[in-house]
């Protein structure tokens, strides 16, 4: 009640301060008359009377001013007046409020498109009901760090008998796409398969029709499928009666029981299409461990409490399968996990970019400084009508709060249209990338950065504006000396400002050397003139002998296709596609369970795959047509690559050793090792060569893999220019398969490395800028220096000094500080590069090259931006400058 | 000017303005005159901090104002204690009383 009554007649003064002036003037007159009146009425001449009540009134102005600053209003129009005041300061110099301007808008712009990156990725909550009990569940063994994939014999039995979580589930691993045909040209859409419980552990349901029931995950259980919003759109034509109908995934019908709403597409970073619930039989094996689960915990209880419980139940499930090693659980929240991959890229460009504004804020500090020394008769003449230094202070801060606002409301701009271009054309396959935009947090930031820059920059120069007596500057307007402390001030924000942008150029240094280097990575094959793709099999080739066929006729075909030099098909695909990997034991190995596990990247492949890539046989021989693997009893043969030659079989020739696959088994059939090939890189570029085993697709216990497979395809044309005849061998044999995911090796190379190359390019982008304002600001300071000590080099040049000796004097002034500036960040640069050490690849984060050459680039710049203004003082003219006296 | 204001404590001066409104609505210099007088001239209250107090009780809510024509015939802003002002009048007094009590009780122990 009371504050709105304030509010209110506050407002009403605010609103009509003409009324409550005159109201207060017409009081006021109403005093002093009646006063008068009385001294009067109580014998005084009416002159002498007036003259009296005057002194006793003393100022009306300040009268007024008193009754005034009661209310709130007051300090809002003392704001609104300073804002005015600071907007025609602006106008008065457009040149500096444009660049200072333009500078801060840079570095609030892309802080601000950075930190709506880091809030919508890292901070924000998942978009799931009380999501910070969902976390991410995985099994490893014991001495492993990364969480794996569970099987499905951990799964059930986990599902069945936990009491921690509300809920379970669990989708695959290796979940990416179905082969949809029946609506048009067949085609592969994006999709996972999950246990029922998926939608109910997130706590989501469709916007239309229903999620997964319990059950639905048995084997007879009869499937269904949930669709996404853009889907139900762009291939159901938004069909109202969409639910019950029948769609074909992988040559099976499933029924539609809902449609998800847009934006939904947790697990995957892209947009998904279709979820289909998966059936669970009774499993074999413990291995394969496909299945990545997740939970969401019951109220109360502690991820302790569910870590002990899973690990009792995975002991037990490794007692029912004794050859299968032992399994601990891993437990991290699931925004922790999802995010695990860019949460360091991400801060590390947060404080990339918070770098930047902080230069472009002692870049602004520096105009600033500049002017003030020019404003100080200004002040002066205020501070002797009867400003305080407070008021002055608060005067020049709300200027430079507004240069820093208006600054920020182009950055905002900048920062909206970045985000669009990032969002359409950045690394596509990042988190939560949904989630992203300028929301209230982001600008909430964005208005905290405003004012905490204009302040910052604002601080230092307002003080220094501010000080000092009344009387010199208004005595000597011209020729005054700046003060020794401002050029102090001065000389300290370069230094720093130097070292800023030495960091980030160090920074920005060796992630392109890493990036450069990741590049020379050879893959272990020729990546040119290369196409890849995807085609699965549907569920009707469910025998060996089908597939066989399928692939064998298939390949042929395209084999025989103009343009086709070699074609082949894999599990597996380089740079960084590896399906499997698995245990193997080399013959004379022992069995010992505690030996550590080894693990090969193994991978089924038709003979003419390595000619296709072009991989080069080390020893022995490739596989070939004739090699008898077929049925149950042939002879099993392997080849393996020069790391594992290397590893397991030093200084022996490898070729006819044996080995064994799978969980080491003395009982394990043994396979011949026929041939060793070169080392290809099927986890990342990055990576360190593993042991890897190819084996043969046709081999009797792997057809039934290689249904779903990569084909690869050397041409001597254009790469692309083989698919439409592709698409046409693949319809011939089958109508309803698609061609999928068909790209050359050249952009899989490229995909694989685009975080990489987009963190690289903004963290360099950044360094430019943040070099761009600091040679700015240095040239800014000398040619500033330079006109301040005219006289000086008048005086200098009078008494015989020659140009070269002027010239000489302002460079090493300004190489003085940029020198200062590169040893302070350097020393910087030893104590935070070392964030970067996960980023970098084979690079030292104190790599010295690159420490040199970005050191070696500053000062040379620095220099040339001093030299202009140096040359400018070599032309000062000892008369005009002294004239000034 | 000797300016005895200056030894009234914070806020007293409100409560003095509240005293002498609760007899009859007045204008501001018939406020201060009457301050003068019935203090016998102990308290000069000079404009520079009546008029302030004036916009403070009335932005709280304490006094009212209204225009009105004076015995010399003109216009002057009268001000008249609200209920509000009232109840603050009696809760300071007595806050007062109490007070200057207990102080007199210290000095003459």
């Amino acid at each position: 009640m009371a504050i709105l009554r304030k509010l209110v007649s506050g407002l009403k003064v605010l609103f009509r301060s003409g009324t409550a002036e005159k109201e207060l003037d017409e009081e006021l007159t109403d005093y002093f008359e009646e006063a008068v009146a009385a001294k009067v009425r109580a014998g005084a001449a009416p002159e002498q009377a007036r003259r009296e009540v005057t002194m006793e009134m003393g100022n009306m102005d300040s009268v007024k001013h008193e009754v005034r600053s009661v209310g709130w209003e007051f300090s809002i129009e003392t704001l609104l007046r300073d804002v005015h005041y600071g907007l025609r300061m602006i106008r008065k110099s457009p040149a500096f409020a444009s660049l200072s301007i333009l500078a801060i808008a840079i570095g609030i712009g892309a802080n601000t498109a950075i930190f709506s990156l880091v809030y919508g990725i890292l901070l924000s909550p998942l978009p799931y009901p009380d999501s910070k009990r969902l976390v991410a569940v995985g099994l490893h063994e014991r001495g492993e760090d990364t969480p794996h994939a569970m099987g499905v014999a951990d799964f059930l039995a986990w599902r069945d008998q936990q009491q921690s979580f509300e809920h379970v589930a669990v989708f695959s691993a290796g979940y990416g796409s179905f082969d949809l045909s029946g609506l048009g040209t067949p085609e592969t859409i994006p999709g996972v398969s999950v246990s029922a419980d998926f939608f109910s552990t997130l706590g989501v349901s469709p916007m239309l029709g229903r999620g997964f029931l319990p059950g639905e995950d048995r084997p007879q259980s009869p499937p269904v499928a949930v669709i996404s919003e853009e889907f139900w759109r762009n291939h159901l034509g938004s069909d109202p009666n969409v639910l019950n109908r029948s769609i074909t995934l992988d040559g099976r019908p499933y029924t539609i029981v809902g449609v998800m709403p847009a934006q939904f597409r947790f697990p995957a970073s892209k947009p998904l299409d279709v979820w289909t619930v998966r059936a669970f039989a009774p499993p074999v094996a413990r291995p394969p461990y496909g299945l990545r689960a997740f939970g969401h915990l019951k109220p109360g209880v502690t991820v302790q409490a569910a870590k002990a419980e899973l690990d009792a139940c995975a002991a037990r499930i490794t007692q029912q399968y004794p050859n299968s090693p032992e399994l601990v659980s891993t437990m991290v929240p699931l925004k922790q996990w999802m995010v695990q991959n860019v949460s360091t890229a991400l801060l590390v460009l947060l404080g990339a970019i918070s770098l930047v504004l902080l230069i472009a804020i002692v870049n602004v500090a520096n105009l600033l400084l500049a002017r003030a020394s020019v404003r100080r008769g200004e002040i002066a003449l205020r501070v002797a009508l009867g400003a305080s230094r407070w008021r002055i202070v608060r005067q020049l801060l709300t200027e430079s709060v507004l240069l820093s606002s208006l600054g920020g409301i182009l950055g905002l701009l900048l920062a909206y249209f970045s985000l669009r271009a990032f969002l359409a054309f950045g690394p596509g396959n990042m988190p939560r990338l949904e989630d992203v935009g300028i929301n209230g947090a982001v600008l909430i930031f964005t208005c905290a950065i405003c004012v905490g820059s204009g302040i910052v920059f604002g601080l230092a120069p307002a003080l220094e504006a501010s000080r000092g007596s009344v009387h010199d500057p208004l005595k000597a307007e011209k020729g005054n000396l700046s003060s020794q402390a401002a050029r102090r001030t001065h000389n300290a924000l370069i230094v720093s400002e130097v070292a800023l942008a030495l960091l980030l150029m160090i920074g920005s240094g060796l992630l392109i050397r890493s990036f450069l280097r990741l590049r020379d990575v050879d893959p272990g094959f020729r990546t040119d003139h290369l196409l890849t793709a995807v085609i699965a099999l549907p569920r009707s080739y469910d025998k060996p002998p089908e597939i066989r066929a399928f692939w064998k006729e298939f390949l042929a075909k395209v084999e025989a296709m103009p343009g086709v030099s070699a074609a082949g098909i894999s599990m597996s695909l380089p740079p960084n596609h590896l399906a499997i990997t698995n245990p193997f034991t080399v013959e004379g190995q022992g069995y010992d369970r505690n030996r550590k596990l080894q693990l090969a990247e193994e991978m089924a492949v038709s003979p003419d795959y390595f000619r296709a890539l072009g991989i080069p046989l080390v020893r022995g021989r490739w596989f070939t047509e004739s090699d008898k693997v077929e049925q149950d009893n042939d002879p099993m043969i392997v080849v393996i690559n020069e790391t594992m030659a290397k590893q397991y079989f030093k200084g022996q020739d490898p070729v006819g050793k044996r080995l064994q696959t799978g969980d080491p088994d003395p009982k394990a059939r043994w396979e011949t090792i026929i041939g060793v090939v070169g080392d290809v890189k099927y986890q990342g570029l990055d990576a360190a060569p593993e042991p890897t085993l190819y084996v043969p697709y046709n081999e009797n216990g792997w057809t039934l893999w290689s249904r779903g497979m990569y084909l690869v395809v050397r041409t001597p044309m254009e790469p692309q220019s083989v698919v439409p005849g592709l698409r046409a061998q693949l319809a011939s044999m089958n109508k309803d398969m698609p061609l999928a995911r068909v790209q050359t090796m050249d952009q899989l190379i490229e995909d694989s490395v685009v975080q990489e190359k987009f963190r690289t390019w903004l963290v360099s982008g950044f360094a430019t800028i943040a070099l761009l304002l600091a040679v700015i600001g240095i040239y800014a300071v000398i040619s500033y220096g330079v006109a301040q000590q005219t006289r000086e080099i008048g005086v200098r040049m009078a008494l015989g000094a020659s140009a070269a000796d002027v010239l000489k004097m302002v460079l090493s002034h300004g190489l003085r500080l940029a020198a200062a500036g590169v040893a302070l960040g350097l020393i910087g640069a030893l104590a935070v590069t070392r964030i970067l050490r996960s980023m970098l690849f084979s690079t030292s984060s104190t790599d010295f090259m690159s420490f040199v050459l970005t050191s070696v680039v500053l000062l040379a710049v620095a220099l040339l931006a001093c030299y202009i203004p140096a040359l400018r003082a070599t032309k000062v003219d000892p008369i005009v400058a002294l004239r000034y006296e | 000017m000797p300016e005895k204001t200056a030894g009234l404590v914070q806020g007293t001066l409100d409560m003095l303005i509240l005293k002498t409104l609760a007899l009859e609505p007045m204008h501001g210099y018939g406020i201060s005159l009457r301050i003068e007088q019935i203090s016998k001239g102990v308290f000069q209250v000079n404009a520079g901090s009546l008029f302030p107090a004036f916009r403070r009780l009335e932005r709280n809510g304490l006094v009212a104002s209204e225009w009105q024509p004076t015995e010399n015939n003109r216009r002057a802003k009268y001000y008249r204690l609200t209920e509000l002002g009232r109840k603050k009048l009696k809760a300071e007094t007595r806050e007062w009383q109490t007070q200057t009590a207990a102080i007199a009780r210290i000095l003459e122990a």
